[in-house]
């Protein structure tokens, strides 16, 4: 038998967690089929589990004052794929996720804490430098997505920590870009995703970003690289593109199909950066 | 109930309750005292048995292998020939083979015992592709070159003195991938004794072919076993040999234990442990004049079998004989060669052989057309074969081949030849075409010399009940037969009964296999209720009826010469398709069809059949792949070996021409294989003209195309 608790509150959860140290269930849309067992018998896991579906302190979606929008762990991929609050690459992330039943289920704080290098809302969240806020009955701590994942299936959780949290801080961008293509075109795990983002203002580059899914352990993105083009005019986006690609090739490490992942990347970036470039309207880079 | 006419449009008989949820399968049966099982196999590909080291088993608990088959008894499943083993014994011949069947009550300490099986071997390095096959003569696994059947069909004079007049020889090999049948339901079996008698309660498509297989174990004969079909969520060819496979293991211990053991696959299982269609390997030589006119096609037909033969030599025999496709040349040599591996054995699977060589054809046309700069529908139009022309195994084509009616149907609705022309080459879109055909039911005189397919039809006051072996197994069989017989009969669809087999209480109509049950059994019906609507007066009254073989059309299954098929399906398809330069996506913008069925018997049916059988057939070529290392296949779930959904190929626009069947009831010829057999070679060719790619190889996702576009 799986010992497992359902808290009816956040605190019960976290003194649960740090007693009992049990793995948080929410949509369950990834440790029940991880942890399954067969037909008829009862999923096995190596500790207790809480299944904390219930707890409605962690669930919707706000807008604090300075433009963070802020998401509660056990908010759905639904409800966020339908928030307008929500910024753009995360919605469409959100959208295209699995098949509808499990976008009902499947939460925003279980997508990040699974940590699979296949997930579909770690890439645009790094990409908007997203931070996850960590609870536990000792207190609580804010870090960056980027830092919290820290390779497959790897996080920076502590046994007594629940997410609770996420926090999107407000971004300013002229041009958008999201891909992910998938196994197929509807109830599919992503094969490889990028999203990017570029603010201009009089021409001038104020802010580019640029973040690869499925293409690696973790979200591949080299601030170093996207510096390169921050201060410049869009003008000299063409002169520095080769540069740029390159770079961002050197910051994936695809380990199957290697071939396609790293080309159609280059390709998916080159697009994005040759439309701006050229002069594209400001919006979403189709 | 009002009567039932042919051309009513029908909501099926089973809609419902499957729609509902109420439809209880194999693995929603439960018997008192039903004990579960699971079959420990082979996690090697080759390879001696050194020592099974069987854990402790609780009281209640079972390990049952090859030493409980009672002495006297071959360790063999018949299926056509006796090849392939119950259990593995002594050694193994592939990943998955079954060693052992464990049993007891409950599922979670099955698990625990399975983990803590453990098998010695001594490893031998395994054959696992054609070419490994084709290049391993140090060590074959059958005879000496790795052939475990083979075939020669010609036609036309020396292929040899053709094509040595050539002023070209194209070269060409055509490969296709392994593909998984993906039914919704896993396989699934129970053993169990029901009044003296052993009883296996099966999701499968052949009940008669189980007890026939399995009997000899026990040394009983095949009417001393009951069989009774569940049911049956699909099943494409996955479930015609295979069940036999769970019910050889659960027979063994059904005869021990004496209780009701049931063996369900979960998906992962069915996924690594089941058959698969045949991988293939199709060698061209082609000999053109300097415009193109083919002389002649020397071709080489390699399946890959696996381990055992089941099936594979019939499924290597319709391949030969499609291997020519719709077309008529002036000579054509087709070697086949069935190879053995050690790969999970092929077996059955929609088409049965004929979609591997129907796409070779069609793509090694297209290729000749496009390098001598002829529209691929032209150059194929120029040899259609029609009525009376020779076949490949010089048999002749007996019905109106309606293939230039129905490339018009497509064209026009497609706008075919506007777009053809108009859509440049590596310009990102792309239209493409094929055709294809199906020979209906078992090949040359099968019907008659191996099958003799009878069927029993009761009147009891104004219920009449059609017995027969045939399955329902979600193409719609229980309602397309009831209808005919209704129809025959001038009563209601309501007044006519026609449940799951039990071997015990119908006659042997033949397997569902085949495309042959609405032609040929669906005949048998259709004769049967013309007889009893002499007898409508009477209270009670039986008729029974068994197929009778056309006059006048040889076939001579020693030399495979004659008349292969008594009636062909014939089919043309165009695909068009816009593919992402960047990402290497193709989006299907259009799908159109036209299909010569006979005369089409139930809409409903028929448009299922359609829509269903040309995904499957694209999902063949654009995404289904499934691959095999050392023996394993790769691919365990359905989130990495994907089948399409409505969303990848959404638009489908079909045609049909009535071109009745003269032996068919109502006109009807088989149609649930042919609408396999073509699509994937029109979205092919689509999608090689959108990016001026050559494909030779499928299926082709985007990694693929990735490699092609170099």
């Amino acid at each position: 038998m799986v010992k497992s608790f359902i808290p009816q509150s956040l605190e019960e959860a976290l003194k649960i967690r740090a007693e009992e140290h049990a793995i948080p269930l929410a949509g369950g849309s990834d440790l029940m089929v991880q942890h399954r067992k067969g037909t008829g018998v009862v999923p096995e896991f190596s500790s207790p589990i809480m299944i904390i579906t219930g707890l409605n302190e962690l669930k919707g979606i706000r807008t604090e004052d300075d433009g963070t929008v802020v998401i509660g762990a056990l908010t759905t991929s639904a409800e966020i794929a339908e928030s307008e609050m929500v910024p753009f690459f995360v919605r469409k992330a959100a959208s295209l996720m699995g098949a509808i039943s499990l976008r009902n289920s499947a939460t925003i704080g279980g997508n990040i804490g699974n940590a699979s290098p296949k997930g579909d809302l770690p890439q645009p969240l790094i990409l908007l430098d997203a931070s996850v806020v960590l609870k536990s009955i000792s207190g609580e701590r804010t870090i960056l997505l980027d830092d919290f994942i820290k390779g497959s299936k790897k996080t920076e959780l502590r046994d007594d920590e629940i997410i609770t949290e996420i926090r999107i801080p407000k971004a300013e961008w002229t041009y958008g870009y999201y891909r992910k293509i998938g196994t197929r075109k509807a109830n599919a795990i992503s094969k490889l995703s990028l999203s990017a983002l570029i603010l201009a203002e009089d021409g001038v580059i104020k802010d580019f970003r640029v973040s690869s899914g499925a293409a690696g352990p973790k979200v591949a993105r080299s601030r170093a690289n996207e510096e390169k083009l921050i201060g410049k005019s869009i003008s000299e986006i063409e002169g520095l593109k080769a540069d740029i690609l390159d770079t961002h090739d050197t910051v994936i490490s695809p380990h199957a199909m290697p071939e396609w992942r790293r080309n159609t990347t280059r390709r998916m970036l080159d697009h994005f950066l040759s439309e701006v470039a050229s002069g594209a309207p400001a919006g979403i880079i189709e | 109930m009002s009567v039932t006419h042919i051309d009513d449009r029908i909501t099926r008989v089973d809609a419902l309750e499957k729609a509902r949820g109420e439809a209880k399968y194999l693995a929603d049966l439960k018997f008192e005292n039903m004990l579960y099982s699971r079959l420990i196999r082979s996690t090697i590909a080759r390879g001696k048995i050194r020592n099974i080291r069987v854990p402790s088993l609780p009281e209640g608990y079972y390990f049952i292998s090859a030493k409980d088959i009672p002495e006297g008894n071959k360790n063999a499943l018949k299926m056509i020939a006796d090849d392939w083993r119950c259990f593995a014994d002594g050694d193994v011949k592939y990943v998955g083979e079954t060693i052992g069947i464990l049993v007891g009550s409950d599922r979670g300490v099955l698990n625990k015992l399975f983990d803590e099986f453990s098998v010695e071997y001594e490893e031998e390095t395994p054959v696992i592709s054609i070419d490994d096959a084709i290049n391993n003569e140090a060590a074959p696994l059958c005879g000496e070159n790795n052939v475990m059947c083979s075939l020669v069909s010609e036609r036309g004079g020396d292929v040899n003195e053709a094509l040595a007049k050539a002023s070209e020889i194209i070269e060409e090999t055509i490969e296709t991938g392994f593909q998984e049948h993906v039914h919704l339901e896993t396989n699934g079996a129970i053993a169990t004794i029901e009044d003296g008698k052993y009883v296996i309660y099966a999701s499968a498509q052949c009940p008669f072919y189980i007890r026939k297989s399995i009997c000899g174990l026990l040394g009983l004969n095949p009417e001393d076993i009951v069989v009774k079909q569940t049911v049956t969520g699909g099943a494409f060819g996955g479930k015609e040999h295979f069940p036999d496979v769970l019910a050889g293991p659960l027979l063994i211990a059904e005869s021990i234990i004496k209780k009701p053991i049931q063996l369900s696959f979960d998906r992962e299982e069915d996924m690594l442990y089941s058959v698969k269609r045949h991988p293939s390997k199709i060698v061209f030589r082609t000999g053109v004049d300097e415009n193109g006119n083919i002389l002649g096609s020397d071709i080489k037909v390699y399946y890959n079998c696996g381990a055992y033969l089941s099936s594979s030599y019939v499924v290597l025999q319709r391949g030969v004989f499609h291997a020519n496709g719709v077309y008529l040349f002036p000579c054509t040599r087709i070697e086949g060669y069935g190879m053995a591996t050690n790969t999970f054995p092929s077996c059955a699977f929609r088409g049965f052989g004929a979609p591997q060589t129907l796409f070779a054809i069609e793509t090694h046309m297209d290729h000749i057309a496009r390098k001598f700069g002829i529209d691929p529908a032209i150059y194929k139009k120029k040899y259609f074969l029609k009525k009376g022309d020779e076949t490949v195994t010089e048999g002749h084509i007996i019905e109106d081949v309606k293939l230039n009616e129905m490339m018009e149907q497509i064209t026009s609705a497609s706008d075919y030849f506007r777009k053809s022309a108009e859509y440049e080459i590596g310009s990102g879109k792309g239209i493409g075409i094929s055709f294809y055909n199906h020979g209906g039911a078992f090949t040359g005189n099968g019907e008659q010399a191996i099958i003799k397919g009878r069927l029993r039809l009761i009147k009891d006051g104004n219920t009449f009940t059609i017995l027969c072996g045939q399955t329902e197994m979600g193409q719609g069989f229980r309602t397309a037969l009831r209808k005919i017989v209704a129809a025959t009969l001038e009563v209601g669809m309501d007044d006519v009964i026609f449940d799951a087999p039990n071997t015990d209480m119908v006659p042997d109509s033949g397997p569902t296999a085949a495309s042959r049950s609405t032609m040929i059994v669906g005949n048998l019906g259709y004769r049967a209720a013309l007889q009893m609507k002499e007898k409508m007066g009477e209270e009670h009254a039986e008729v029974e009826v068994q197929y009778e073989h056309p006059e006048g059309h040889p076939w001579d299954q020693t030399t495979f010469k004659g008349d292969a098929y008594l009636g062909y399906g014939w089919g043309a398809a165009c695909v068009e398709v816009e593919v992402d330069k960047i990402t290497n996506e193709v989006n299907v913008k259009g799908i159109w069809t036209s299909h010569d069925i006979g005369h089409p018997i139930d809409e409903l049916i028929v448009h299922g059949q359609v829509n269903g059988g040309v995904m499957q057939s694209l999902g063949y070529a654009a995404m289904e792949k499934m691959e095999n290392r050392n023996g394993h296949f790769r691919q365990s779930s359905m989130s990495d070996y994907v089948i399409p959904t409505s969303m990848d190929f959404p638009k489908q626009e079909y045609f049909f021409v009535d071109n009745p069947y003269p032996w068919g009831p109502f006109g009807a010829k088989g149609m649930g294989e042919l609408v396999f057999n073509g699509a994937d070679a029109a979205y092919v060719d689509a999608v090689e003209r959108a990016l001026g790619i050559s494909c030779t190889k499928i299926p082709i996702p985007v990694e693929d195309i990735e490699g092609l576009r170099k």
